[in-house]
């Protein structure tokens, strides 16, 4: 996928394989049999989900060490 | 495979009798692996180590070795013969356990430490001082747990607590009976002010004549008082049992039960399958034991497959064939989910003191009482509601289920042996593996234990 056309908080993202803009639609993130229903960009087509940095050292980073085995 | 078996490898151990190091065998046969030794002075004996699935082989996790970074013997006789550490050793501390006494309030059926039976006079601070400095040149601090005897027998187990907290040692566990925790809570109070991190209870069942037979009394509502006391002071409980077949084992799934009633005070179980060392009724026969996997199936059994096998592993920090551990999440509903992640039980080589460390950040975090917010979390219609309720509830409300398989001196793996990690202070400031400081002959003569000079 990939970002650009646009700045800020109208960004636009692309789907790398389809080459279409994806769109906001409901995703399931799954972790450790946990499920977390969000928001993310995905291509309408070929369904590729666009998972934002901040989302993957943020929440989804802090889900992870709430569960810190051994 | 012959009808004496399949010999899978081969070890070291000792006499039972005698206790000679012998080289050993591991021998399969059908679905059971039994510890095959042969004295020349005592002939063969032959010991259960491990019946039916999850399998003796497939039950590892492989580990590079990892010498203490300090030892206090050196190797002279061998294994198991000059712990303190030895540089032979292969693996760091996670928990230390000091005694602080050897008196005790109950005469138990089964007691590794053989306590009360003639106590020495218990050590004045400035030796137990010395013990934690002795830690920290070992490398530590490391995760302490006080132990005996009955440590709450000492009035000055407070001060005890405090000496350790300010000699930086952060998480500082009771191992106890907990008959004092239920008759005194002001005693609760005064360690939970001193530091105490978490409470390791001795906990047999749900049922007092499991307590009849195992602790000569009908103790179990002392048990339930000293949790809810626990509760009051906000101090972490892990609930122990020692499993005896025949006595408790049937009992499993009502403890589990029990506990989870009990979050998030009570932070997980502990199994113990009964070892025979110190004092216990008789010689074992292989029907005296519960091996790890049954111990497992009896957990899946019992929860009617509510918690299932899957959700074990082996551990990182010990040798994988002492224990198993699964972590859990009681939800709001009543689910349990399990989050047992299962990294490094696929062949992969871990380095030993990482998993040490690992095991004691886990211990730390998950067996000691959440931290009491006010503020609540969720429920302000964000987009992470959901993702923050659950970290909160995995905050409060995780639930870890393990056990440990000691070694005696008919099963014991010398390889095993020296994976230890959980190392007893001795009186001249050595740290031994836990199962071998405790290990004793087939008349109950101790290894390393001291008992008391007449």
């Amino acid at each position: 996928m990939s970002q650009g056309k646009g700045q800020g908080a109208e960004k636009v993202i692309e789907c790398m394989k389809c080459g279409i803009v994806m769109e906001l639609g409901n995703v399931e993130v799954t972790y450790l049999n946990s499920k977390f229903p969000i928001q993310l960009p995905k291509c309408p087509q070929c369904g590729l989900v666009y998972i934002p940095e901040e989302l993957a050292t943020g929440k989804m980073l802090e889900v992870e060490k709430a569960l810190e085995d051994k | 495979m012959s009808e004496q078996g399949t010999i899978l490898s081969t070890t070291e151990s000792v006499c039972p009798f005698c206790l000679r190091r012998l080289p050993a065998q591991r021998v399969l046969q059908k679905d059971q692996v039994f510890l095959v030794k042969d004295c020349p002075e005592h002939g063969l004996t032959k010991t259960l180590l491990w019946q039916g699935l999850p399998s003796y082989q497939s039950w590892a996790r492989p580990k590079l070795p990892s010498q203490p970074k300090a030892c206090f013997t050196t190797v002279s006789r061998g294994c198991p013969f000059d712990c303190g550490l030895c540089p032979d050793h292969r693996q760091h501390s996670c928990t230390v356990l000091l005694e602080i006494t050897q008196r005790c309030n109950l005469g138990c059926t089964y007691c590794f430490a053989n306590a009360g039976a003639d106590p020495a006079a218990d050590p004045d601070l400035a030796t137990i001082k010395g013990w934690f400095e002795q830690i920290l040149l070992a490398g530590g601090p490391f995760n302490i747990q006080l132990s005996g005897g009955e440590p709450t027998l000492r009035d000055d187990l407070p001060e005890i607590i405090s000496l350790g907290k300010s000699l930086g040692f952060n998480f500082i566990q009771l191992n106890t009976n907990g008959l004092r925790l239920a008759e005194e809570p002001s005693f609760v109070k005064r360690c939970q002010e001193a530091g105490l991190t978490s409470v390791f209870l001795q906990f047999d069942g749900t049922e007092e004549a499991i307590y009849q037979t195992l602790r000569g009394k009908a103790i179990l509502q002392q048990k339930l008082l000293a949790i809810e006391h626990c509760r009051e002071y906000q101090l972490g409980v892990v609930l122990v049992p020692t499993l005896v077949p025949g006595v408790n084992v049937h009992n499993i799934g009502a403890m589990i039960k029990l506990a989870l009633g009990y979050l998030p005070t009570v932070r997980g179980i502990h199994f113990q399958p009964v070892s025979y060392f110190g004092r216990y009724p008789e010689a074992p026969a292989d029907r005296d034991r519960i091996t790890i996997p049954e111990v497992i199936r009896e957990i899946e059994r019992q929860s009617e497959g509510k918690i299932q096998r899957e959700s074990f592993k082996p551990p990182g920090c010990e040798n994988a064939l002492c224990s198993f551990h699964g972590n859990f999440v009681l939800l709001p509903g009543g689910e349990l989910r399990p989050w047992t992640k299962h990294e490094g039980c696929c062949g992969t080589v871990e380095k030993a003191e990482v998993g040490a460390a690992k095991a004691r950040g886990f211990v730390a975090k998950y067996w000691a009482a959440p931290e009491v917010r006010t503020v609540a979390v969720g429920s302000h219609g964000g987009a992470f509601d959901l993702w923050d309720a659950f970290i909160e509830r995995a905050r409060t409300h995780s639930f870890s289920i393990s056990g440990m398989a000691f070694q005696d001196a008919w099963n014991l793996d010398l390889e095993r042996l020296k994976d230890c990690c959980i190392h007893v202070m001795s009186q001249d400031r050595k740290l031994i593996p836990f199962c071998a400081y405790n290990l004793t002959d087939s008349q109950g003569q101790p290894l390393y234990r001291q008992v008391k000079q007449r």
